[in-house]
């Protein structure tokens, strides 16, 4: 391309103009990027693995949703009594446990939030922990192992740990604050792999269970929360046939009407759980985005043709020199591409640099969500956005450049 | 058409339209150029002598008549076609230059030769020997902004003839310079025809300018006066 010489000193020409151009679209290609990563982990979350789907069972008709531990055993047969009945694949329940290192003031630091587990589901239930290379797999089952025959044991992600400022063997008191009067003592004994559990914890259902036990027995009366201790159950189940089967089962079945549960796909769980964000959702993507993408072409229109119009008398002078109409357009329209694509691809490789490196994943909480992260599929989104709008914004400078009138310029000239 | 006729303008009218009226700039204007000459076309300013130019240049179109220049009617070639025709044979001289001023003069002369199907080296090769021949083999890489008016001007030459056009037009070439930078122009001009055997139409005001050429025709209200007399030539250079 032997214009390219020529298109790259326009470039630089006005670098004032460029590096603005480009910071401009920068920063709305960041937009686009952050955008589009809420919705791509949105979808992900709602289009989970098909071969293994999860169901997940909650209070019928209360939020937050609160079960008698006692319901675990049955639910995680899958409620089967008779001849005929299936059960499930796998299961594990949910409980939260929140409590401060510090007993007299809650601060973001000294708060720790874990979730009251079988330990050795963990390797098979959750998400990314399931499904981990080798040598992180392994570590994790020799911690899940060791929290099975220790109840205290407690597994911790690597800023939680090191917002309470602890190590792994450090042990740790926890002032409770949604099971009052139950304060615990935990040993930590690992730390997650780094990603989606930096912030989180996992404790031994069994420790909560005895710890309630013991209140009873010491106290005289059943703890407020005895009975009210699983907030979740999840089942997996092979296909949507075993899913309508499993779910029939449980809900037919005596054993769970008070109180009452419901069961419900955990893509369906999510969407309602999402049913309030749905309008934000919606507005993100087919309002905000766009509204980007259209400020973007324009911030682009702009300078592109504002150095146009400086320029008409150099564009006749290349046509005076036999330059075609659309070699000139070429000439501009790589001129707004080479902006608008670096610039893409530099600010959707900042964006995913910053967001997943260096405050590592945006910390939307979210009920079960963990964080969201910039896929790498943003660096070409950045790149085709800054490409795109660029192309669109410059058609019509490219085409006023091209279709300028030689002797009508010069006439204005001499 | 005989063989030695470079440019001939036949019965050509030319009008704009200039908010509700027409203005009638070219009036069946007719004009032949001798191959290797010299001309100069003066006349006052707005008598048409910039549009003359342009339809020469096949720039732009005449409403009725033709232009030819040696053996093609450029007047009848669409837009693409004659912008062909222009990079391989005709050098246009601007009065305010018009060269680029993100490029070198190197690079300003180089600008023709990419339309053309030429090597690397077969373009340096002419990019070289044309600014040689304006004597600026020592400024290749300034840029017009480090050149004084006079060596901008003679990049602009440079410029028109590095295809090797057998017609140069340019349009007060000197008009924006000095005295003594008008001379150095006026100076490479003339060696332009005498010992490159090019055709050169030039519209000028300066007497002096005009006093080089080998002859001169004068443009009033879209028509050709007269021929200016030899004497007349003779007196303007004194
Ligand atoms: N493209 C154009 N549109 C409208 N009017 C024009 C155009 N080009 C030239 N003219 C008019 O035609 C007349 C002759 O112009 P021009 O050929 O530039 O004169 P000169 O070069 O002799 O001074 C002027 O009145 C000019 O304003
Ligand atoms: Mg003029």
């Amino acid at each position: 391309m032997k214009f390219m010489l020529l298109v790259l000193q326009n470039v630089r020409r006005n670098k004032l103009r460029t590096t603005l151009t480009c910071l401009g679209t920068m920063v709305l290609v960041v937009v686009v990027t952050l955008v589009w990563s809420v919705l791509t982990n949105l979808q992900a979350q709602l289009d989970q693995d098909k071969s293994k789907m999860k169901a997940i069972v909650t209070e019928r008709w209360r939020i937050p949703s609160q079960m008698p531990y006692a319901y675990a055993r049955g639910l995680s047969e899958g409620a089967a009594r008779k001849e005929g009945d299936i059960r499930p694949e796998d299961s594990m329940s949910w409980s939260f446990y929140g409590g401060s290192t510090d007993p007299e003031k809650r601060t973001r630091e000294s708060m720790l939030f874990a979730i009251a587990m079988e330990p050795r589901k963990m390797t098979t239930m959750l998400d990314e922990l399931d499904d981990l290379p080798d040598s992180q797999a392994q570590e994790l089952k020799r911690v899940a192992d060791a929290m099975e025959k220790n109840v205290q044991a407690i597994i911790v992600g690597k800023d939680r740990l090191a917002a309470l400022k602890r190590r792994v063997g450090d042990r740790f008191k926890l002032t409770s604050i949604n099971y009052k009067g139950i304060d615990l003592e935990f040993e930590i004994l690992g730390v997650f792999p780094p990603g989606r559990y930096d912030q989180s914890a996992i404790m031994n259902i069994e420790y909560l269970n005895r710890s309630l036990e013991k209140y009873e027995r010491e106290t005289g009366r059943k703890h407020v929360q005895a009975d009210r201790s699983m907030n979740l159950f999840w089942l997996v189940v092979p296909d949507t046939a075993a899913f309508n089967k499993i779910s029939g089962q449980i809900m037919e079945s005596p054993d769970y009407k008070a109180p009452a549960v419901r069961v419900e796909t955990l893509a369906a769980g999510v969407a309602t759980f999402m049913e309030p964000l749905k309008d934000i959702l919606w507005g993100m993507r087919w309002l905000l985005a766009p509204a980007v993408l259209a400020t973007l072409s324009l911030v682009i229109a702009n300078a592109i043709s504002i150095s146009v119009r400086e320029r008409y008398t150099e564009f006749a002078v290349l046509k005076v020199l036999g330059y075609k109409p659309w070699q000139i357009l070429t000439i501009v329209l790589c001129e707004a591409l080479i902006i608008g694509t670096l610039s893409g691809l530099l600010s959707a490789a900042l964006t995913w640099l910053v967001v997943n490196h260096v405050v590592g994943g945006l910390p939307v909480q979210l009920g079960f969500f963990g964080k969201f992260y910039v896929p790498a599929a943003a660096f070409w989104w950045g790149t085709a956005v800054g490409a795109g709008t660029a192309l669109v914004g410059s058609l019509l400078p490219a085409w006023t450049a091209c279709r300028v009138r030689v002797a009508q310029v010069f006439a204005r000239v001499a | 058409m005989s063989s030695d006729i470079c440019v001939r303008v036949n019965n050509v009218h030319k009008s704009f339209q200039r908010g509700d009226e027409i203005l009638h700039v070219l009036i069946g204007l007719t004009l032949e150029v001798p191959e290797r000459e010299f001309l100069g076309l003066m006349g006052p300013s707005g008598s048409g002598k910039t549009t003359l130019l342009n339809l020469i240049a096949g720039l732009d179109t005449p409403d009725e008549g033709e232009v030819w220049v040696r053996d093609q009617c450029i007047s009848q070639m669409n837009e693409s076609r004659l912008a062909e025709w222009r990079t391989r044979n005709l050098g246009f001289i601007f009065q305010f230059y018009h060269l680029l001023p993100v490029l070198t003069a190197y690079q300003n002369v180089e600008l023709p030769l990419l339309l053309l199907p030429l090597s690397g080296r077969q373009r340096r090769q002419q990019v070289l020997a044309a600014l040689d021949i304006v004597h600026l083999s020592d400024r290749i890489h300034h840029k017009p902004g480090q050149l004084s008016g006079g060596q901008q001007q003679r990049v602009g030459i440079a410029r028109a003839i590095v295809t090797d056009p057998a017609l140069i037009v340019a349009d007060e070439p000197t008009g924006d310079l000095d005295a003594h930078s008008a001379e150095e122009i006026l100076d490479l001009l003339g060696e332009l025809r005498n010992s490159m055997q090019k055709t050169i139409v030039m519209v000028t005001h300066d007497p002096r300018a005009a006093a080089r050429a080998d002859r001169i025709l004068h443009l009033e209200k879209g028509r050709l006066v007269d021929e200016a007399p030899e004497a007349a030539r003779l007196a303007g250079r004194g």
